[in-house]
């Protein structure tokens, strides 16, 4: 016989003010296998914990519903009160009376009566509860971060230095990220490559962290602590262990026209190449696309000529290498928007309206113009600049209605490095709003204004287009009193928004975590798990998730990097046992299931498999569905799916969900059908 | 009917299968199976328009597994069956021999079920002209008509399960209606437990039935049941693209899904 401990939390007048709670304590012990039932103003407070906690001593409880707010919130602190009175915790279940009741109904008899059936169903439900016990899994203590951007390389090293193993994987030849490609960092103008590349170096150093760069992940197979992950190492063509670095191949290959990534398109490459001077590894690799050894058959090999080292290996091949890892941390980045996207800005046709990014090449020593602010259609320095700020962002009508979040910042930024290097030019800023939400961004932005005489215009532009060499930028200040506002300028700077990498929605799908609209990877709680997703042991950090600049970037990493060292502080994990199984019986069925597999196709988490049933010479007596409890979620779909009823869940199984929804029941609605 | 007989010999006697399930007819003009074990009973066999059954439906028996090597006479349907209980894992290739007619009169017997898929996808059966009929007129009622309709066809239903016993997709050991632990499914035949029995056998079905339409002609009370799982296969298709029976791979509506779903909500 069940006696069940029934406990109703006020909440101090979250539930109370709306539900009757003495009511509803009242009703619940009058149930058949209620033993004691009792109300208060705050259980899950010390004195309401102990209440708990004696009642289960004195009445000899076999299980405790506590009704008061959401399992989520208080769920672990009543488990383990009841565990520390001698029971085992998974006895103990809430119904939860205030979001589900007292928050969205008036006060009134019915919302009483809802909260009593709400009670009434979760002892139906905890009659039937088995004591469990949670699952212990092993780890792997090896992190694998993806991607080598600041983000990616503040995570590895975190991680690394508290001692555990980490791969990184970088899709291109170099790690480094869209901050390499800085010229200089608000709200302090410190150059930015200069404070990333020794964290850079720092990585290739770290004797902890494997560096794989031009490398892919092709795949992530398993579950937390114990995943498997398939990186495509793509032919570099060149045997980093003998190159040495020198450059002779650079210097002598042929095809020199090659849209340079690193410049953002401003200058050009080679086909065989190091990104950037600062690139770790400074080892170059052969594009296969442009070269022309691999376009046209095997001509040139310049290359493998001049190189003293014998280092070329054009034979070299794609491989794919498998890795065991614990955790994994997605750095993925970002990408931006480029300007054929705006018709009304010429649908990039103008070689002198630019993209933000391009700006920052352009002002970078490492730049295609020395650092010099110079136009690219003619290398002309612009005497009048024009930067548009929220270029795509906040705007429903292009689909992107977020709010890019760096570009207030870097356009401010922009217009004081323009100033800084043509004394006498003209900057002009257009804006919705200025959003300088961070420590010293607003004091920058009013630098800007008021020490570099920036001309900030707060209105949008409706048109750009080209008259005598000059762009035309067409406008309006809002400000003053709608006054339409035309200026001739030299060169246009868009702050375009940033946009999840092309490819993310496969990345996302192949590591089995959530994503937004817009593409973005989905934390797993926007407030209390902003670096967790929805699969446990995959973390995020930097604008994977959404646009970032680099102080929130870091921020996350690292806190991205303390959830992977925590998850590495223990040999095994334990997680809540509530998982499904399939059911077994004795010979000659063994198992209701008759292996037909619809199962397995259903699974979110691909926690399916197939198992032999065997007798004890070894003969095959049957194939059926076997559910892995480490990557078992418990989500159910399976349970839904199977027509024989042949997988259950612990915590909520058939026997359990029937009873509570037959405790709704009553004569009544029976006789209805 | 002297090649069948010939190749149902063959068969038994070069030891490709120790049983070989066929037709026979009775002297009344009875079409019902046979089971035949050795090589000169198979003159019994028998092959015509009136061989209905889908002979599917006795390849999960446990006798009839105990053979091991089976051989099987199949029409179309059967046909349709055996690669769709093959894609859910339910036969293995190597123990089953099957055989057919074709359009033209000559015996083709399968290497594997590949050869199967092709067949069967090459003599694709048409829909029944005057079920299509039926399913139209039911989908032209309003919702209220609708369910009226089934309302009285099932209230004759006297829970017999010969649609369960007929169709070869029922193979499970124990169907859902058989748990008690907790009874989902009343099993007295009053209107509630007739109309929970038929919809989780057509939801059961749905995507999965070969439109033999052997549980219609098995039902004693001549209930139209294959109506329900001819509408939800149509919409299975119509939906999803998804047939059953004919492929030999697993092709689930219900267990899978496509990323590129016409429907948003799936992203």
């Amino acid at each position: 016989m069940s006696r069940i401990g029934v406990f109703i939390c006020h909440c101090g007048e979250n539930i109370g003010g709306t539900v009757d709670c003495e009511k509803v304590a009242e009703t619940a012990a009058k149930y058949p296998g209620v033993a004691y039932s009792v109300d208060y103003k705050y259980m899950c407070s010390d004195p309401g914990q102990n209440m708990i906690k004696d009642a289960i001593k004195e009445h000899k409880l076999t299980g405790v519903v506590v009704a008061a707010c959401s399992p989520r919130m208080h769920e672990p602190t009543f488990r383990k009160a009841v565990s520390e009175a001698g029971i085992n915790p998974f006895l103990c279940e809430m119904a939860n009376l205030r979001e589900h009741c007292s928050w969205v109904h008036l006060k009134d008899d019915s919302t009483t009566e809802k909260a009593e059936e709400l009670v009434k169903v979760l002892v139906e439900k905890v009659k039937r509860n088995q004591p469990l016990e949670p699952i212990k899994v092993p780890v792997t203590k090896t992190a694998l971060v993806l991607g080598g951007g600041i983000a990616g390389i503040q995570a590895a090293l975190d991680i690394a230095n508290s001692g555990h193993k980490v791969i990184m994987i970088e899709k291109s030849p170099s790690i480094g990220g869209h901050m390499s490609q800085l010229s200089e960092t608000f709200p302090t103008l410190d150059c930015s490559q200069c404070i990333l590349t020794p964290r850079m170096v720092e990585v290739a150093q770290h004797p902890n962290i494997t560096l794989y760069t031009y490398a892919e992940l092709v795949g992530l197979d398993g579950f937390i602590g114990n995943f498997q992950a398939s990186i495509k190492l793509k032919a570099k063509s060149i045997d980093h262990d003998i190159c040495n670095g020198c450059g002779d191949c650079i210097a002598k290959c042929p095809i020199k026209k090659i849209p340079d990534e690193f410049n953002a398109g401003l200058g050009t490459r080679t086909a065989v190449y190091v990104p950037f001077p600062q690139a770790v590894p400074n080892k170059p690799v052969i594009d296969r696309e442009n070269c022309t050894y691999f376009t046209r058959d095997g001509k040139c090999g310049l290359c493998a000529k001049v190189c003293t080292k014998g280092a070329i290996d054009y034979s070299q091949k794609d491989e794919i290498i498998t890795i065991d890892v614990g955790a994994v941390v997605v750095a993925t980045g970002f990408d931006i928007k480029g300007t054929d996207f705006f018709p009304e800005y010429g649908y990039g046709r103008y070689k002198d309206v630019i993209t933000g990014l391009q700006f920052e090449r352009l002002a970078s020593a490492s730049g295609p113009t020395l650092g010099e602010i110079k136009r690219p259609s003619d290398g002309k320095v612009p005497q009048n600049i024009v930067f548009i700020a929220c270029a795509g962002s906040r705007d429903p009508a292009k689909g992107i209605e977020y709010c890019s979040k760096i570009c207030c910042m870097y356009t401010a930024k922009h217009a004081m490095l323009y100033k800084h290097k043509v004394h006498q030019g003209k900057a002009s800023v257009f804006y919705m709003d200025i959003r300088a939400g961070g420590k010293m961004y607003e004091e920058f932005v009013r630098r800007a204004i008021e020490e570099d005489d920036v001309n900030y215009i707060r209105g949008r532009v409706s048109r750009i287009y080209e008259k005598n060499g000059k762009l035309i930028v067409k406008g309006v200040d809002t400000l003053l009193d709608a006054y339409p506002v035309e200026i001739e300028a030299d060169m246009v700077v868009l702050a375009t928004a940033g946009i999840a990498n092309e490819g993310s929605e496969e990345l996302a799908q192949s590591l089995h975590i959530s994503y937004d609209q817009h593409n973005f990877f989905a934390e797993a709680h926007p407030k209390l798990k902003p670096v967790e997703t929805n699969t446990a042991g995959i973390m995020l950090a930097g604008a994977c998730q959404s646009p970032k600049d680099i102080p929130d970037s870091v921020s996350q990493a690292s806190g991205a990097a303390v959830k992977v060292a925590a998850l590495f502080s223990k040999d095994e994990l334990t997680r809540d046992p509530l998982i499904a199984y399939v059911n077994r019986c004795g010979p000659p069925t063994y198992s209701t299931c008759v292996g037909c597999f619809l199962c397995v196709s259903v699974c979110p988490y691909l926690a399916i498999e197939k198992e032999q049933i065997k007798d004890r010479n070894g003969n095959l007596i049957k194939e059926v569905a076997k559910i892995n409890p480490g990557l078992c979620q418990g989500c159910g779909t399976c349970v839904a799916l199977c027509r024989s009823k042949s997988i259950d869940i612990y915590g909520y199984s058939h026997s359990q969900v029937f009873a509570e929804v037959m405790a709704l029941f009553n004569e009544r609605s029976l006789e209805n059908v | 009917m002297q090649e069948l007989h010939n190749k149902i010999k063959s068969i038994l006697e070069n030891g490709s299968a120790s049983l070989f399930i066929a037709y026979q007819k009775s002297r009344e003009g009875k079409i019902t199976p046979t089971f035949i074990t050795k090589p000169e009973q198979s003159q019994k066999a028998y092959f015509g328009d009136d061989c209905k059954q889908n002979l599917a439906v006795y390849i999960h028996k446990q006798e009839v597994k105990n053979f091991g090597k089976v051989g099987i006479f199949a029409n179309i349907y059967t046909l349709k069956s055996l690669l769709q209980i093959y894609a859910e894992n339910q036969i293995r290739d190597d123990y089953l021999k099957v055989v057919t007619i074709n359009p033209n009169g000559a015996i083709v017997e399968f290497a594997n079920f590949m050869e199967i898929e092709n067949y069967v996808n090459e003599n694709k059966p048409a829909p029944n002209p005057e079920d299509m009929e039926r399913v139209e007129k039911l989908s032209n009622l309003s919702r209220e008509e609708r369910w009226d309709y089934w309302l009285n066809e099932l209230s004759t239903c006297i829970k017999c399960y010969a649609c369960r016993a007929a169709c070869p997709m029922c193979y499970c050991t124990k169907c859902t209606v058989d748990c008690n632990q907790p009874q989902w499914i009343s099993t007295p035949s009053h209107s509630l437990g007739n109309i929970e029995w038929h919809i989780m056998r057509a939801m059961h079905l749905a995507g999965r039935c070969v439109e033999c339409n052997e549980c219609a002609r098995v039902c004693p009370m001549d209930i139209p049941l294959n109506l329900l799982t001819v509408k939800l296969n149509d919409t299975a298709n119509i939906e999803f693209g998804q047939q059953a029976g004919l492929k030999g791979e697993l092709d689930y509506a219900l267990s899978t899904f496509k990323v590129d779903d016409k429907e948003n909500f799936i992203r």
